[in-house]
């Protein structure tokens, strides 16, 4: 009997990352100077969400919009144990962009970074957006 | 509206069971809920299931060995708190008068599916950028420990809390040795600043309960409180980590159902995937203050001897994770706990019980799902 488990598509969605098939890509884009998304016409809620029905705080029309590169680091952490394709250590933040979303980053040095941090979106690695702590 | 009666629980051993099938590891967890429950299976009138990564069909390929057809019969699936989703429709149902006699089961097995970590959902973007459970919940520590100053060695006493506790459950998976808060430091980095030995294993295993309605056995579990509530956005806006709000509006939600205060519960089982888990939930549950929840392990307060005993079964750390089961095995420990008959692992006061499940992990969202039920025994 060959080993369970092995050579199976199996229930999650793996992605080709870890050797499944692709799937539609919903991180968000980095397009130059900006990063892509969505923002409500009405409470100017902003979002990296594409193609919403509505805007999901108050029910109103979004519109596509631009966000800043730069923003402040909400948490981060630095992973130990290889993820995917990704080999450690890697390290991670949510970082609330100035006048956006809070999206999650990889960090182009892995380091546990305080708080409150300005971070600047650098570019992006494999479709990851890759942000670079900026000079005080 | 019916008065919803825990009649009877039952699970399976937890660990990693690749050669079982996933229906003996159910058939093992429903066989001895109906025992404790005394009743024959075909008073049974539905069957509820609560599952993450079951194949496709998983209740009904559980349900040809059972005998009990025709019924109504479902799946639900809402991450971690699959099992306990189940466990509240059912309880909804009966009291509503839908059904007077409902199998519950939550049941996953891990270990043909993964051989290490979880992988990550590529569909979601946080998926898609590799953050991995642990490196989520990492995040969450970060920025708590930034807020309140809690020390390693805090988190660690979460660890040992629930590792000593796991020594005196023969189902748990993980019960060699009790380590050491040092030794939990020690352990290699998983994301930081979580260690090996403050993550839960990933499992296999199955917890089954009977839910009715008050059949006058005073033997019966009153279920006093089920709430259950879905995720809401978590984002920019947030002021709490994630996961908090989700398990905060469940909890009010049951203390109003059961008119009960945080300090009025005696026991509880709580979602410690993670030590840090355990902090936020009990500080969303109201045990503690907001900022005070790593106090509670080492000042005593939650262990099995303290004032409020917090995961006396082990917990996650110590049972294992199959995702759709822990729910039930949670829910299992809390009415051997409220009947007396936890052996070596009950706790001295014992009639009000708690049981708390957050399944969580798709970017963007609090939660999925966040279940809190509150039981009392009747004598």
């Amino acid at each position: 009997m060959s080993e369970l488990g092995v050579g199976r598509p199996t229930k999650r969605r793996a992605g080709a990352a870890v050797g499944g098939l692709p799937v539609a890509d919903s991180r968000p884009v980095l397009d130059g100077d900006a990063v892509l998304g969505s923002r409500c016409t009405v409470c100017r809620y902003p979002t990296t969400q594409q193609g919403l029905p509505w805007c999901p705080v108050c029910y109103e029309a979004t519109e596509p919009d631009r966000f800043a590169r730069t923003g402040k680091v909400w948490s981060s952490t630095v992973v130990a144990i290889p993820v995917g394709t990704r080999r450690p250590p890697f390290g991670l933040a949510y970082l609330d962009l100035d006048d956006g979303p809070r999206v999650l980053v990889h960090l182009a040095e892995p380091a546990v970074l305080e708080p409150g941090a300005r971070l600047e979106i650098t570019g992006t690695d494999d479709g990851d957006l890759v942000a670079t702590r900026m000079e005080q | 509206m019916e008065q919803a009666m825990l009649w009877g629980v039952g699970t399976s051993a937890y660990g990693r069971f690749p050669d079982q099938r996933v229906e003996s590891l159910a058939w093992t967890a429903v066989a001895e809920a109906v025992r404790d429950a005394d009743i024959r299976p075909d008073a049974i009138d539905a069957i509820i299931v609560g599952s993450v990564f079951g194949p496709p069909g998983v209740a009904t390929r559980i349900q040809r060995g059972l005998g009990i057809s025709s019924v109504p019969m479902w799946t639900i699936e809402n991450a971690c708190a699959s099992g306990t989703s189940a466990y509240h429709e059912a309880v909804e149902a009966v009291r509503l008068g839908r059904f007077k006699c409902v199998l519950v089961l939550g049941v996953d097995q891990m270990s043909t599916l993964f051989s290490g970590a979880i992988v990550p959902e590529a569909t979601d973007p946080e998926g898609a950028s590799s953050l991995p459970l642990p490196g989520l919940y990492a995040l969450q520590a970060q920025r708590y420990v930034s807020e309140f100053g809690v020390t390693p060695e805090q988190l660690a006493a979460i660890a040992v809390k629930n590792k000593s506790n796991g020594m005196d459950n023969p189902r748990a998976q993980l019960r060699d040795t009790v380590p050491t808060i040092q030794e939990v430091l020690d352990s290699r980095m998983i994301a930081d600043p979580l260690t090996f030995l403050q993550c839960c294993p990933t499992s296999d295993g199955a917890g089954a309960a009977i839910v009715g309605g008050d059949r006058g056995n005073p033997d019966d579990l009153r279920i006093e409180a089920s709430a259950m509530v879905s995720g809401a956005l978590w984002d920019q806006r947030s002021e709490d980590v994630w996961g908090f709000a989700s398990v905060a509006r469940a909890a009010q939600k049951a203390y109003a159902q059961a008119g009960r205060s945080p300090q009025e519960i005696d026991v509880l089982e709580v979602h410690d995937a993670f030590t840090i888990g355990e902090i936020l939930t009990l500080e969303a549950l109201g045990i503690a203050p907001r900022g005070k929840g790593a106090e509670l392990a080492p000042s005593g307060h939650t262990t099995r001897d303290g004032v409020q005993p917090v995961n006396p079964s082990g917990g996650l750390l110590s049972r294992g994770h199959p995702l759709g089961a822990t729910g039930m095995a949670q829910l299992a420990e809390i009415a051997w706990q409220l009947r007396g008959q936890a052996g070596a692992r009950q706790v001295d006061r014992h009639r009000v019980g708690l049981v708390e499940t957050m399944g969580g992990g798709a970017a963007g969202m609090d939660g999925n799902a966040c279940v809190v039920t509150i039981l009392s025994a009747q004598a």
